[in-house]
C-alpha cells in the first residue's frame, strides 16, 4: 500500500504498518483508515513510556547478563536495528460461569501404635501421630469476570513473546488518535480475528483454572475438573509498545531476537544453549563422580 | 443512596455499572467503553505538525504526548484519567458541639469497673474537632459463588468440603478511605449514618445541615487515586460477600471460606462523613475518642485502666490459682 508523501510528495510504502517515516524528508507520516468490514482498526493505545536510550541500557544489560550454558558470543553481540513499535492486539474480556468437580482432601490425625523387639528380645510399644487424608467430593459453581487478556494480532510477533514480556499496565490505556503513534512503526491487524479470539479464550480458561485451584477449601485437592460458558464477551483491538532489536552473535546463525516492554520494561530473548559448554560441564560432573568413587573405594 | 445526580455516562452495556467521565473501561467487568466515532472518508497518509513552526511532529515518551523536534512545543492530546479521589457528597452534623462534649463525659463516666473511679471528674478536654472523614458508599448487586469447610457432613476428618451460591445487595456500604481514623473507629461510625440527609459537598453548610453543622469543619482528602479507589472496593465487596455467605454455610464451625463474585450495577460515591475527634487527658496522658457526627450515643475511643485494680484482680487470680494447686495437690497425697 503507498502513499504520497504530505510533505514532500514521495511515494511512500505503508505495507503492512499504518505509520511509517518518508524516505526522502523522514517526515513521519500516520494513516488515517475509514471503517471497513473485517478490517480492525485499533480503537485504544498504550503510549511508549520508555525512550530509546533506555531501551538499548535494557538490551546491554540483558546481552551482557551471565548465563552458565548460553554461548559466551551474545555478551559480544552486535545489536541492529533497534525499533520501537506498536504491536497489534486483542485486549479481551467476558463473564464466566464455571461448573467443577473436585476431589478435595481434608487432613485428620490418628494416634498409631507401634511394638519393636530390640536384640536381647525386649517388646517396646510407642505410639506416634500421624496425619492422614480423607477424600470427599465436591461439586458447584463459580462466577467471575475474566479481565486484561492480552493476545497478538500481528503476524511478527507470537503470543508467547508477548506473554513473557506482560503484564502491561492497562490503566494507561488511551484512545486511538494518530498523534500518538506518530513518528512510530505502527504495525497493522494481520492475525485471523477468529484465531485471536480461540487464542483469548484458551487464555481466559487457563485464568479460571488459577482461580478454581485458589477457591478449592480443605487441606488440597486432586482430580479438578471444570467446564467454563463465557458469556457477554468483548474483543478490542488495541496497539502495544514493543522495542524489538535483532542481535548478530554469530555469522553463520540467525540473529537473536529481544523484545522489550516500552512500558515496564520487561525483557525477553531466546537466549541460545552453548551445546559446548552443556558437554562440558556434564563431563566435569562425571568426572567429578568418578574422582570421588575411586577416592571412596580406595580409602576402604 | 443520596440526592446529588451521579457523574456517570451511559452505564455499561455488560454489568449496567455506571461509567464515569475519563473511564475508557468499565471499573468492575473491564468492557471498553462506547468507542467515540471519528469519521474517514477514505483511506489516506497525513503528517502531524507543529502549530508553532509547522514542522512534522512524533509522539515523545519522556512529555506522554507528540513533541516538535526543532522548536520543543508539545502538542496536547488525551491523557490517561486517573484522578485523585474527591468526595462529591457532604452526610451533615446532627451533634453540636455541646452534645459531643456531654457525650464524652457520659462515655467515660461508663467505663466500666477498671477504669478509675475519678475518670470523669477529672479528665481534661485538650481539643474537640469537627471532622469529615473520607468513605465511599457502595450500591451493587452481588452474585456470589463460595466454597468452604465445615463440620456438617463431616466424617473422620473433623472437616468436610461445601460448595454454594446467593445473590446479595450491597445497599449503602460504607467502605472507609479514611487516613486519620483507624480501620475499628470508621467501621464502628459507619454503619449509623442516615445518608439519605446527604448534600452536595459544595453546598452551604446550614443548607440541609441541621442545626449541628459546625463552622470551620476539616474535610479529609482520600489520598487514594482512582484505579486504587476501585481496588479498594473491590475488596471491601469481597470481604462483606465472605461475612454474608457464613450463614449459607451448613454446620457449626467452619474455615476455609472462599467467594468469586460477580458484581453487577455497581454505583460508588465518595462522601465526607461527619465525627467529633476529642483528645482528652487524664494524669498527664492524652487519649482520643470519636464521637458520631449524627448520634451522640455512638462513641468510640481508649480510655485509662486502673492500675491498682488491675494489679488487686491478678493478684486474687494468682492467689485463687494457688489455693486451688494446693487444694489439688493435698487430695493427691
Amino acid at each position: 500500500m503507498q502513499f504520497a508523501c504530505e510533505q514532500c510528495g514521495a511515494s511512500v510504502d505503508f505495507a503492512g504498518v499504518s505509520s511509517a517515516a518518508c524516505p526522502y524528508c523522514a517526515s513521519p507520516s500516520v494513516v488515517e483508515r475509514a471503517p471497513a468490514p473485517g478490517r480492525a482498526l485499533p480503537s485504544f493505545v498504550l503510549a511508549f513510556t520508555s525512550d530509546e536510550a533506555r531501551a538499548r541500557t535494557t538490551l546491554g544489560t540483558f546481552l551482557g547478563r551471565r548465563r552458565w550454558f548460553s554461548d559466551g558470543a551474545i555478551a559480544r553481540a552486535q545489536v541492529s536495528g533497534l525499533r520501537g513499535v506498536y504491536v497489534p492486539a486483542y485486549l479481551y474480556s467476558a463473564v464466566a460461569r464455571t461448573t467443577y468437580s473436585a476431589s478435595i482432601g481434608e487432613h485428620y490425625e490418628e494416634t498409631e501404635e507401634t511394638t519393636s523387639t530390640d536384640a536381647s528380645g525386649k517388646t517396646t510399644t510407642s505410639t506416634r501421630t500421624v496425619t492422614r487424608t480423607e477424600h470427599c467430593p465436591l461439586a458447584g459453581l463459580h462466577v467471575g469476570y475474566v479481565t486484561d487478556v492480552v493476545v497478538s494480532g500481528s503476524a511478527g510477533l507470537g503470543d508467547d513473546e508477548l506473554q513473557r514480556v506482560e503484564p502491561f499496565d492497562l490503566r494507561q490505556l488511551r484512545r486511538h488518535a494518530p498523534a500518538i503513534i506518530s513518528g512510530w512503526i505502527a504495525e497493522d491487524f494481520a492475525r485471523d480475528q477468529a484465531a485471536c479470539l480461540a487464542r483469548s479464550r484458551t487464555e481466559a480458561m487457563d485464568s479460571i483454572g488459577t482461580r478454581l485451584r485458589r477457591f478449592m477449601p480443605g487441606d488440597n485437592h486432586s482430580d479438578l475438573t471444570w467446564s467454563t460458558r463465557l458469556e457477554w464477551e468483548g474483543m478490542e483491538p488495541i496497539l502495544v509498545p514493543m522495542w524489538i532489536a535483532a542481535a548478530r552473535y554469530h555469522e553463520d546463525k540467525p540473529p537473536l531476537r529481544v523484545v522489550i516492554n516500552g512500558q515496564t520494561g520487561a525483557v525477553h530473548g531466546e537466549i541460545p544453549i552453548s551445546w559446548l559448554r552443556v558437554v562440558l560441564a556434564v563431563l566435569l560432573l562425571v568426572g567429578l563422580g568418578a574422582a570421588i568413587y575411586v577416592l571412596t573405594r580406595h580409602g576402604r | 443512596m443520596s440526592a446529588v445526580p451521579a457523574v456517570a455516562l451511559a452505564p455499561c452495556g455488560r454489568c449496567a455499572s455506571p461509567l464515569e467521565a475519563g473511564d475508557l473501561r468499565c471499573a468492575v467487568c473491564a468492557l471498553p467503553a462506547p468507542p467515540v466515532m471519528t469519521m474517514v472518508a477514505a483511506d489516506h497518509a497525513r503528517v502531524l505538525r507543529c502549530r508553532e513552526c509547522n514542522a512534522a511532529i512524533a509522539f515523545s515518551p519522556a512529555v506522554q504526548a507528540p513533541r516538535c523536534a526543532f522548536c520543543g512545543s508539545v502538542m496536547e492530546v488525551e491523557q490517561p484519567v486517573d484522578p485523585v479521589e474527591e468526595a462529591r457528597i457532604r452526610v451533615p452534623f446532627a451533634v453540636p458541639r455541646e452534645e459531643a462534649s456531654a457525650a464524652l463525659r457520659t462515655w467515660l463516666a461508663s467505663r466500666g469497673w477498671f477504669a478509675p473511679r475519678a475518670l470523669a471528674a477529672e479528665a481534661v478536654l485538650d481539643s474537640l474537632a469537627p471532622l469529615y472523614w473520607a468513605g465511599w458508599i457502595v450500591d451493587a448487586r452481588v452474585a456470589v459463588t463460595w466454597t468452604a469447610d465445615s463440620n456438617a457432613g463431616s466424617g473422620r476428618s473433623a472437616w468436610a468440603p461445601h460448595a454454594g451460591q446467593f445473590e446479595t445487595q450491597c445497599a449503602n456500604l460504607v467502605i472507609p478511605a479514611s487516613r486519620g481514623l483507624t480501620m475499628r473507629e470508621c467501621s464502628q461510625l459507619a454503619g449509623s449514618y442516615d445518608l439519605a440527609r446527604a448534600v452536595p459537598l459544595d453546598a452551604a453548610r446550614d443548607e440541609g445541615a441541621g442545626e449541628g453543622s459546625p463552622l470551620g469543619s476539616v474535610i479529609e482528602s482520600f489520598d487514594a487515586q482512582r484505579s486504587a479507589a476501585r481496588a479498594l472496593v473491590h475488596d471491601a465487596i469481597e470481604a462483606l460477600a465472605k461475612i454474608r455467605a457464613e450463614p449459607h454455610i451448613p454446620g457449626s464451625r467452619f474455615r476455609n471460606i472462599h467467594v468469586s463474585c460477580l458484581v453487577d450495577a455497581q454505583a460508588t460515591e465518595r462522601a465526607a462523613l461527619p465525627a467529633w475527634v476529642m483528645a482528652y487527658r487524664y494524669r498527664d496522658k492524652a487519649y482520643r475518642a470519636v464521637i458520631h457526627g449524627q448520634r451522640a450515643g455512638v462513641v468510640i475511643g481508649k480510655a485509662p485502666l486502673d492500675a491498682t485494680k488491675v494489679a488487686f484482680l491478678i493478684l486474687a487470680g494468682c492467689t485463687l490459682l494457688a489455693v486451688i494447686a494446693i487444694l489439688v495437690l493435698t487430695r493427691h497425697r
